[in-house]
């Protein structure tokens, strides 16, 4: 019986795709920073060396984690996609001025461990990281999350947290070029509204980011928080209000387009967009917690794989 | 003899309920907020497994096929009625954390599917070993869970301080949502246990859930 063994290969062919267009997940996720720098900077500013520490140490445990997570787990990809320090810096800007280190440190490594290692990594994950980190701090430790701890060292004010505990009258005074500017209390980053808002049209300009879920997301939060509006000027505040106070800028450009946990379609991202954007407001309005942005977006991405069944018919069907 | 230890221990490691079977998850997830709390489930529930296995095995061959299911609850439900009255007499404290629990155990799917699967065909003996062995792994399973969620939530094991004054509870763990996450790092945890003693033994790794999971909508899209 004689064995048939092939000629050497005169043309070897490697397996598809051919062409690439040269992105990459490291180049994607460095592009998320340099849009996050300002907002990162602005914080610094606004809220002084305590926010720089915050930053720091939230992105060095993130990173740290997802090392050790990648030892641990054979087979996982590379770690140097950038994608850990996005985490850690997201994390930190949800987060007040005055976290202590072992708050920063434990919803860091939540972020990483429990928000993208447990679920295989990078692209795995069913929820946005940071936030899972945000959530599990949020339910452990509420006082330490308080935003009004950070009254002490500085002069600003928390408006959702006014807004929630004395009504829409105290928030009446509140300029919204203030609210711009980052001059309120609320997460480091999350604040920084004119900051986050042109990081976001960067990213929209470089086709980083695609517009549906961001701009469905904003408008989601206006037009429910006009409703309440329109239903009852003296309960409830002015729209634009509710969407330059709190995280709902970093929430609609940042936390809500996720890659991993975003529905996929055209019309899914819209729908997920206006899903999330409404929830914000319906929280604020009616939940215990000031912002909802957070749990807004988690509740939004629980039911991406259900948004996702909204498929263009195939050419030909039906 | 042989035959009796092999399923005594069958339930303690390779059936362990709660961790292989994935079954009786409701009392596994409500109630174990304190390691005390899992170990008093588990008590109560060896009892009426151990108690169910005996009388439907000593009942088998009186039991219509066709009725068998409601035979079972009501044998299960009369023993669930015995313990009750027995923890109000004398643990009445435990009673009063467990709640609701205790009456559920009626419809524990770890009664009624070890009745189902092992008791209705098995002699007397070999059914009250397993579900002697089935309770105690259970029994092992809740006071490991509760253990854990204990330590983390609270600092504390058996209601034992660990930690000094500056330890800050992580109260995630004892929410809801942590028993959740808890059971999920333990089922890891097993899995990959699993696979490290296979390769030890020079066998492939188990890949994937090793249960039917087409009603879950996540990845079967994109098996399709």
């Amino acid at each position: 019986m004689s064995t048939f063994s092939p000629p050497s290969p005169l043309l070897t062919v490697s397996a598809p795709p051919h062409a690439h267009c040269g992105r990459t997940t490291r180049g994607l996720m460095a592009e998320t920073l340099f849009a996050l720098a300002p907002a990162a900077i602005m914080a610094v500013l606004v809220f002084g060396l305590p926010a720089l520490r915050v930053m720091a140490l939230s992105c060095a445990v993130a990173v740290i984690c997802e090392t050790l997570c990648a030892r641990a787990m054979a087979g996982t990809p590379a770690v140097d996609d950038l994608n850990a320090l996005v985490i850690g810096l997201l994390f930190a800007f949800l987060l007040p001025a005055s976290a202590p280190w072992w708050l920063v440190a434990a919803g860091s490594a939540t972020s990483v461990v429990l928000g993208k290692m447990v679920f295989g990594g990078l692209g795995g994950s069913p929820l946005c990281a940071p936030l899972v980190g945000w959530a599990v701090c949020k339910l452990s430790w509420k006082g330490a999350m308080d935003y009004d701890l950070s009254m002490l060292s500085s002069s600003l004010t928390s408006p959702l947290a006014q807004l929630k505990h004395l009504g829409p009258q105290a928030v009446a005074g509140i300029s919204l070029q203030d609210l711009l500017l980052g001059q309120q209390l609320g997460g480091l980053g999350a604040v920084q509204v004119a900051a986050l808002l042109a990081g976001g049209a960067y990213l929209l300009i470089r086709g980083r980011l695609r517009p549906h879920i961001p701009l469905a997301f904003l408008a989601g939060t206006f037009l429910t928080a006009l409703i309440y509006f329109y239903l009852d000027p003296a309960a409830c505040a002015p729209p634009l209000f509710h969407l330059l106070a709190g995280g709902a800028v970093l929430g609609a450009f940042f936390l809500a387009p996720d890659c991993s946990s975003s529905p996929v379609g055209h019309v899914p991202m819209i729908v997920f967009g206006l899903l999330a954007g409404c929830l914000v407001v319906v929280i604020r309005v009616y939940g215990v917690y000031p912002d909802g942005v957070p749990f807004a977006i988690l509740l939004a991405e629980l039911l991406t794989p259900l948004v996702d069944r909204i498929r263009p018919r195939p050419l030909g069907v039906g | 003899m042989g035959a009796t230890w092999k399923e005594l221990t069958k339930g303690l490691w390779r059936e362990i309920p709660p961790f292989r079977l994935v079954l009786g998850l409701c009392p596994t997830l409500a109630v174990t907020k304190t390691a005390d709390n899992g170990l008093g489930m588990g008590l109560a529930v060896i009892f009426v497994l151990t108690l169910s296995n005996l009388a439907v095995s000593a009942l088998r061959r009186l039991i219509p096929a066709k009725v068998r299911i409601a035979c079972f609850i009501v044998i299960a439900a009369t023993l669930v009625v015995g313990v009750e009255l027995l923890m109000q007499a004398f643990a009445y404290p435990l009673y009063q954390r467990l709640g609701i629990f205790v009456p559920l155990i009626v419809v524990n799917c770890i009664i009624l599917g070890r009745a189902e699967a092992f008791a209705s065909r098995n002699p007397v003996h070999l059914s009250v070993a397993d579900g002697l062995g089935m309770g105690l792994g259970f029994t092992l399973s809740l006071t490991l869970l509760g253990a854990l969620r204990e330590v983390l939530g609270y600092g504390t094991v058996f209601g034992l301080c660990l930690f000094g004054p500056g330890f800050k509870p992580f109260s995630f763990m004892i929410e809801a949502p942590g028993a959740f996450v808890c059971l999920g790092l333990v089922l890891a945890g097993m899995n990959a246990l699993t696979n490290w003693q296979r390769k030890r033994q020079g066998l492939a790794a188990v890949e994937g859930p090793g249960h039917d999971c087409k009603s879950c909508g996540l990845c079967a899209a994109d098996k399709k």
